[in-house]
């Protein structure tokens, strides 16, 4: 209840949307876990209804359509899903395919409580990493809707870095590309495996993978209970992304 | 002369520095006597935090948990392959108390326990690697 609260759209001020603004792209990792804005009605309203994900996915015709649902409250920062996708992936120590950030918030006057917010490529309906790489190195699997990277196609410009309202790709020197979250699909998706690395390392449950297109998976049922409130990371910037967050 | 005399100025200078050492550490020692400290968990998940003198100030003995459910050797119960949630709702370690009526439930207020990765390095003073996200580019 205490983080319900936290998320509410009326808890964040104007001051700071403005400052969010003003701020832009930079810190981009920190504002994401602070800008929070319901697409459900809130949860004492009177009329409840559960969130409408035909409706969000209208036009999309992935098939699975690979999405993950957060239940944000679950989540103590252990972190295994962070060791778990460095491993899978094989990320450098300077970046990041998901990560977890930390906020403060304020439950009531002088009483502080700490949340976790789960971060990573969300897998955007509308990407603008997409729309901006000059290579076409970066696009939407026509069939999952996972946006993959065509690593021999980067030319590093790191256009679609800046682009990312969810700080979400780093240039891998490695590489000598961007590197991003592609949902585990080539180290075990492709193999098999149905869930990515760190919903698999998770001991709480907080990641739920699966196909949101089923509206019998895991995640669908979750996103139809009609008395729980579902929210999307900075939904202002028109991205459409594809990880939803409730307290569950 | 004056060797001599640097070298019992160096002798006496460490005399007098261990002394304030093992001053300082008795100190220490006695207040971890007095209430326990502070215990930091960190199996099976990375990490837990518990006050001691948070408990003690809300007046419970040193018998309200040891040595049942906690041994006071701290480390002990992390040994315990069932020292987890599942063993908490079940009312066992924490979940004695914390079972929504003695003192909030386990399965709720999660972060004011665990205070995580981050909260693990900041308390270690462990410096965070700067990943993409702190800004530096």
């Amino acid at each position: 209840m205490r983080n319900e609260q936290s998320v509410r759209p009326d808890a964040i001020t104007d001051q700071e949307r403005r400052t969010f603004l003003k701020l832009g792209l930079k810190i981009t990792g920190v504002l994401a876990g602070g800008t929070m804005l319901s697409l459900a009605p809130l949860p004492d309203d009177e009329a409840q209804a559960a969130f409408d994900l035909a409706g969000y996915r209208r036009g999309a015709k992935y098939k699975p359509h690979y999405g993950m649902v957060i239940r944000q409250n679950h989540c103590v920062d252990c972190e295994k899903c962070k060791e778990a996708c460095k491993k899978t992936n094989h990320v450098p120590d300077y970046g990041w395919r998901t990560t977890i950030l930390e906020k403060d918030v304020e439950t009531e006057p002088g009483k502080k409580y700490r949340i976790f917010v789960p971060v990573l490529c969300n897998h955007c309906l509308n990407p603008p990493c997409v729309r901006v790489c000059p290579t076409k190195a970066t696009y939407k699997d026509p069939k999952t809707g996972i946006v993959v990277m065509e690593y021999k196609k980067c030319i590093g410009c790191k256009t679609c870095m800046a682009a990312c309202p969810y700080n979400a790709r780093y240039f891998k020197e490695e590489n000598r590309a961007i590197d991003k979250c592609n949902f585990c699909f080539d180290t075990r998706l492709s193999k098999g495996e149905k869930l990515t690395a760190c919903a698999a390392a998770c001991p709480a449950k907080v990641r739920v993978f699966g196909d949101l297109a089923d509206p019998e998976s895991e995640p669908s049922k979750l996103l139809r209970q009609p008395d729980k409130f579902v929210w999307v990371l900075r939904p202002e910037a028109g991205a459409r992304p594809f990880i939803f967050y409730m307290n569950d | 002369m004056k060797t001599l005399n640097k070298t019992l100025l160096a002798a006496l200078l460490a005399i007098v520095t261990a002394g304030l050492f093992i001053v300082a550490s008795q100190a220490m020692g006695s207040d971890d006597e007095e209430d326990g400290g502070t215990i930091v968990f960190t199996k099976p998940v990375k990490a837990v935090i518990f006050e001691h003198s948070i408990h003690v100030e809300m007046g419970m003995d040193c018998d309200s948990c040891h040595d049942d459910p906690f041994e006071m050797a701290a480390g002990t119960a992390e040994e315990n392959d069932d020292f987890n949630m599942k063993a908490l709702y079940e009312g066992k370690y924490c979940g004695m108390c914390h079972d929504g009526e003695t003192a909030f439930a386990s399965n709720t207020n999660c972060t004011a326990c665990h205070i995580g990765v981050k909260g693990y390095n900041r308390m270690m003073g462990t410096k965070e690697k700067k990943g993409h996200g702190s800004g530096h580019h």
